[in-house]
């Protein structure tokens, strides 16, 4: 096995994740488990001190609810809190409610249409109004509200009559059974009513730049295109925080962040991390913790279904045997990741171990070539029924060590008869409708399939997800196969983690054995910080390494 | 005086409608758009693009969303950013420090630098020291910015450690000094160009003056050289420098942009960058003009004060 | 005009005194023999090396200069750094010199039509010449270069478009001075047609400022190549450009500084050459204008 589990050894680990995520599901678990210093040590209640924390990217959007990218949730999680929170070991935890709802304590009704959320009577924004149930009702309904610029609609558009019960209960009902709805509220931050319901215009209130919340820290200051800093929460109603100020420092150039880790001017490296050709000295470095963490999104060679080179099976399986994995990641990734068949995260309680594994053969590929009639031409180039093996591949600009790997593949792909020529794009255009319409003949791609932790893959691969058909989610490959399609519905009907377990066993092997994508490799984050840091625990069920700065605490 | 004020201010404001125009068209020639940001998170469906970009109101037409761009900015509303919902003006505002503090810096420097080397060149005419400036300013202008700026910190950071490989300052760490050791190597970096140019410049000017009656009346006087030098050669030489400053406005931008990209400086540039990336139209935008503006005004700065000077131009 | 030394040239051409006067100018000469070095370097060099510019090898990736037969060492995929320099040299003088034409062309057009027609015509066509240059370019060619696919035409194409103003001004003003000459108002009188006298009368006598404006544009069009590639704007890999070869160098610059160093150095030699032959000819042509 791979380095990336230091701790224990991958089995046990799997093991207690799988009886974690079950037991959290079903909600087996204590409440207020989050709230009591549950991972990280125990630490003077004074905060003390200050963690500055660098990122590649600039957080800008501070109203967690309005459309954001991944650098901003640091400060969301920081600042606010939801409902729910989930762990490292994927098993959702109260957070503003005092237990997680199931169909088995009756939270959630036998149909999984009615819903009744308990809420804690101890929380208070930073303004010091007291929390209640009708600032989750504003927030669900804030969402949805036509002309708010929100983020993600998935779910929240679906629950109607929502019913402040009394200040610390709140009930409502969805349209339809939705599992992955408990995974969403862990990412859907509270907002407080009293200030959010006085503005005419709440996309651009004074609030989305110095935001309040209940979480473990206060908004600070800005100094915008450099820093956020955030101040202790001192009446922070869970664990912590320990330290007196949390600084997100602005660094845009990869090795300058980490130049700043190397001296000490940031303690703890954010996104987007350490780059891995630094992992080898990184890890030598004294008195820093580095470790390798497995994040949720991973990195394939994307195709597009519907142009008539990637049509037949064998030359996408052929494509597949062409790919040396073992030499991108040994040779360009310095290996750092670890390879993998799916789109399933390795730490989730839904990855399928038992999908057949790759083997590099340049021979087998010209075989399978061979065998299906694509014949070289006079330029070498294979061509069958008027169709040549040809095609570009794309990728954002600017990603080096993406553009090798690139560069690499388009070799190995010429010693077995097929041209690949690169035309890549900055991320504006990558990302806009040449991505989102299935303009594209290739992509290499990094990219998340999980929300949360949930194993719903409906939107990147059911048939009525493809945006260029009018699809309404991102199955830009345009990946149609009904069974696939009718185990995605079911999954997302079906609460009980065993059955869904199985469900989604079965998505990934036929997606394994179609190969709408080719899986390269589990993207694994070098991730480090200061040995004197405690607390700082990797969640790659979250997208941000600040998940829980709350409990994060300097060593006395 | 007027007329002429009047004159030049109209010719600026055609000259500002017509960047803008340039600037909308060229900006929605470009694939993708604000919302690509968006495109990979596993949950933003279809509806959900489709309803930002109504928000925002990307799907009118082009020239209703000039217009009100128009309207807005004539009402003095820049706009607001994409990405984070702040004003552009506040946005520019925020970078505008870094980006000035750079350049002054800079400027600083190419001035004394270039008009020492100018005027020694002058009046030393023909020397190894006058042949070597010429060669040096020619290489200068040869030399990338960028690459000039790597090799500094190839050479003085990263193998001398006299200085830091990049940003404007340490955090925790706001003291003058620390911004001043910053600020050495991206300002001499950007300023090499201009001392190349200002240097140039500088000689011809001295060159001119020297032969001036007024410097030989003095002479004739019995001034000592070093007198004459700096009251009569310089002074009639600066004038035309200010009309420099104006020209050079947009190179020493132009240069500024690539400095701090190499030097990770929170500028204008980089936050030009960064929202060409986002495609975060209102900033780029705002940014344009906001740069237009100040290469018109100081080129409209450089005439008048000529003007004034130099009665003679008001004619012409 | 001095610039008549072209038109009315003798038959020995050699033996004029512009010519006489460039040679004479040391530091053209120097450039001009290391442009012809350089180029005949960039032609013929890839094919005396052993190694392909594309050719990827993992396993000697990282390779300082005089590795074995890597002279200038190896890239980040192990491409030998001296063939991908030379590949990367034909691109980038090939960009350049075309940049350089088409400008020349575009702003020699509307510097003659404005600086003869004059009124409206002239007033529009200058004004939007002062548009164009008061954006700093650099912003305009990385919007431009964002909305359009960069291959190698399409970046000549935009430096073009913002290389042009300058000389369509130094046109615009040589040709105005030239209009009330006599050899035109002759024409005129003649009943020559106004693109006759444009482009068959006017012109050639402002070939100076015009040849001088262009050698200082090939310089300035291989130095915006170089910027926009290098921040990834411009020629996409795995076709090298000396400005792409440096996009990613700055990440390797502690490990692998020759990866920097080298493009670099070779853009300043050609773009240095190029400043030099414009320095010469703009001596011997006696061409004196504050624009260039």
């Amino acid at each position: 096995m791979t380095k990336h589990s230091k701790s224990a050894s991958s089995y046990s680990r799997r093991d207690t994740l799988r009886m974690m995520a079950l037991g959290g599901a079903a909600g087996i678990f204590a409440p207020h488990l989050l709230t009591k210093p549950a991972f990280g040590q125990k630490a003077a209640r004074t905060p003390k001190g200050r963690i500055v924390v660098g990122l590649s990217q600039e957080p800008t959007v501070f109203n967690p609810l309005m459309a954001h990218i991944e650098v901003d949730d640091g400060v969301h999680f920081s600042v606010f809190d939801a409902l729910f929170r989930i762990d490292p070991k994927g098993v959702i935890q109260p957070n503003l409610a005092v237990e997680v709802p199931t169909q088995k304590n009756g939270g959630i009704s036998e149909d999984g249409l009615k819903w009744r959320i308990r809420l804690r009577d101890d929380v208070r924004w930073h303004d010091g109004k007291p929390f209640t149930a009708e600032d989750v009702k504003f927030t669900l309904e804030l969402i949805t509200k036509p002309n708010f610029r929100s983020w993600r609609t998935t779910g929240h558009s679906l629950v109607r009559d929502i019913a402040v019960v009394s200040p610390v209960e709140i009930t409502w009902r969805m349209e339809q059974a939705f599992a992955p709805y408990l995974s969403f509220l862990t990412e859907t931050f509270v907002v407080p009513k009293h200030i959010l319901e006085k503005e005419a215009d709440p996309n651009n209130a004074a609030f989305n730049q110095a935001p309040i919340g209940t979480g473990a820290f206060k908004w600070g200051t800005r100094v915008p295109g450099d820093r956020v800093e955030l101040v202790a929460n001192s009446n922070y109603f869970g664990d912590g925080p320990y330290i007196e100020r949390l600084i997100f420092k602005y660094i845009p150039d990869l090795t300058v962040l980490y130049t700043q880790f190397k001296s000490g001017d940031i303690d703890l490296v954010g996104q987007t991390y350490i780059s891995p050709d630094h992992y080898e000295e990184a890890r030598k470095l004294p008195s820093r913790v580095v470790t390798l963490e497995p994040k949720s999104s991973f990195e394939s060679f994307y195709l597009n279904l519907e142009r008539p080179q990637f049509k037949e099976l064998q030359v996408r399986q052929a494509l597949y045997a062409a790919i040396d994995k073992k030499a991108i990641i040994d040779g360009l990734y310095y290996g750092v990741p670890t390879p993998t068949e799916t789109f399933m995260p390795r730490q989730s309680f839904y990855y399928n171990p038992g999908l057949p594994v790759q083997e590099f053969s340049v021979k087998r590929a010209q075989q399978i070539l061979d065998a299906a009639g694509w014949v070289p031409g006079k330029d070498r180039i294979r061509v069958k029924d008027g169709v040549r093996l040809s095609f570009t591949n794309s990728t954002t600009s600017g990603d080096p060590l993406r553009e090798q790997v690139q560069q690499y593949l388009q070799q190995a792909f010429a010693e077995i008869g097929v041209e690949m020529t690169i035309s890549n794009l900055p991320a504006a255009v990558m990302w806009g409708e040449f991505w989102q319409r299935s303009r594209f003949d290739s992509v290499i791609v990094g990219s998340t399939y999980l929300i949360g932790a949930d194993p719903d893959v409906t939107n990147r691969l059911h048939s009525n997800a493809i945006g260029n058909k009018g699809g309404r989610g991102s199955n830009n490959a345009q990946y149609v196969n009904p069974e696939v399609d009718s185990l995605l519905e079911k999954g997302s009907r079906t609460f009980d983690p065993e059955a869904r377990r199985a469900i989604y066993f079965r998505v990934q092997e036929l997606v394994r054995h179609d190969l709408p994508l080719l899986p390269l490799y589990q993207n694994i984050a070098v991730q480090g910080h200061k040995k004197g840091i405690q607390g700082a625990v990797s969640n790659g069920n979250t997208r941000t390494e600040s998940w829980n700065a709350g409990a994060w605490s300097w060593a006395s | 005086m007027r007329g002429f004020l009047l004159n030049r201010l109209s010719q600026s404001l055609a000259l500002l409608v017509i960047v803008s125009i340039i600037g909308f068209i060229i900006l929605s020639l470009i694939p993708g758009g604000p919302l690509s940001q968006y495109a990979r998170d596993p949950s933003m469906t279809q509806q959900d693009m489709e309803r930002l970009a109504e928000q925002l109101g990307l799907n009118r037409p082009l020239w209703i969303q000039y217009f009100d761009w128009v309207w807005r900015l004539v009402q003095g509303d820049w706009g607001r950013s994409f990405r984070d919902g702040t004003s552009v003006l506040t946005v520019i505002g925020r970078h505008i420090f870094a980006t000035l503090l750079l350049m002054g810096t800079s400027t600083v420097i190419a001035i004394a630098i270039g008009t020492w080397i100018g005027i020694r060149g002058a009046t030393h005419r023909y020397s190894m020291f006058d042949y070597l400036a010429t060669i040096g300013a020619m290489v200068a202008l040869s030399i990338p910015t960028f690459w000039f700026g790597l090799v500094g910190i190839y050479v003085f950071s990263l193998q001398l450690g006299w200085v830091p490989a990049g940003n404007m300052y340490t955090i925790g760490d706001g003291s003058v000094l620390n911004y001043l050791h910053h600020l050495i190597l991206p300002s001499v970096v950007l300023s090499l160009v201009h001392v190349a140019v200002w240097s140039r410049y500088m000689r011809t000017a001295t060159l001119d003056a020297i032969s001036q009656d007024f410097v030989k009346t003095a002479r004739a006087k019995g001034l000592s050289e070093r007198r004459i030098l700096l009251k009569h050669v310089v002074g009639n030489a600066l004038l035309p420098m200010i009309t420099l400053a104006g020209v050079q406005l947009p190179s020493i931008l132009t240069g500024a942009l690539v400095t701090e990209t190499v030097f990770t400086w929170p500028g204008m540039g980089r936050l030009f960058l960064d929202s060409l990336g986002y495609s975060d139209y209102p900033v780029v935008m705002g940014l344009l003009i906001f740069s237009a503006i100040l290469v018109i005004l100081g080129n409209l700065i450089a005439d008048i004060v000529v003007a004034i000077v130099d009665p003679r131009i008001r004619l012409a | 005009m001095t610039a008549l030394a072209i038109s009315t040239a003798p038959s020995r051409w050699w033996h004029s005194r512009a010519v006489i006067r460039f040679i004479s100018h040391r530091l053209a000469l120097l450039g001009l023999a290391m442009i012809t070095l350089l180029t005949l370097a960039c032609v013929l060099g890839p094919y005396l090396l052993p190694y392909d510019s594309l050719h990827i090898d993992l396993r000697a990736r990282f390779a300082p200069p005089m590795t074995g037969n890597h002279y200038l060492g190896t890239d980040p995929l192990g491409r030998d750094l001296a063939a991908r320099l030379l590949m990367a040299g034909r691109i980038s003088l090939l960009v350049g010199f075309s940049a350089m034409l088409l400008s020349i062309v575009i702003g020699t057009l509307v510097g003659v039509v404005a600086g003869y027609r004059g009124g409206w015509i002239g007033a529009v066509l200058m004004r939007t010449v002062d548009g164009f240059l008061s954006f700093p370019s650099i912003f305009l060619v990385l919007a431009l270069a964002a909305a359009l696919r960069p291959s190698p035409i399409m970046i000549t194409v935009i430096i073009a478009v913002t290389k042009w103003m300058e000389v369509a001004r130094i046109v615009e003003a040589e040709v105005r001075s030239l209009r009330e000459r006599e050899f035109v108002q002759a024409g005129r009188m003649l009943g020559l047609s106004g693109t006759h006298i444009m482009f068959r009368e006017i012109l050639p006598n402002a070939m100076g400022p015009i040849i001088v404006a262009a050698s200082l544009t090939v310089a300035r069009a291989i130095l915006l190549e170089a910027y926009i590639s290098f921040l990834g704007f411009g020629i996409q890999p795995p076709l090298p450009s000396w400005g792409n070869m440096l996009n990613g160098a700055q990440k390797y610059l502690a490990s692998a500084p020759w990866l920097a160093i080298i493009p670099g150095a070779a853009i300043t030699i050609a773009v240095t050459s190029f400043n030099f032959i414009g320095d010469g000819l703009r001596d011997a042509l006696d061409v004196r204008d504050d624009h260039i």
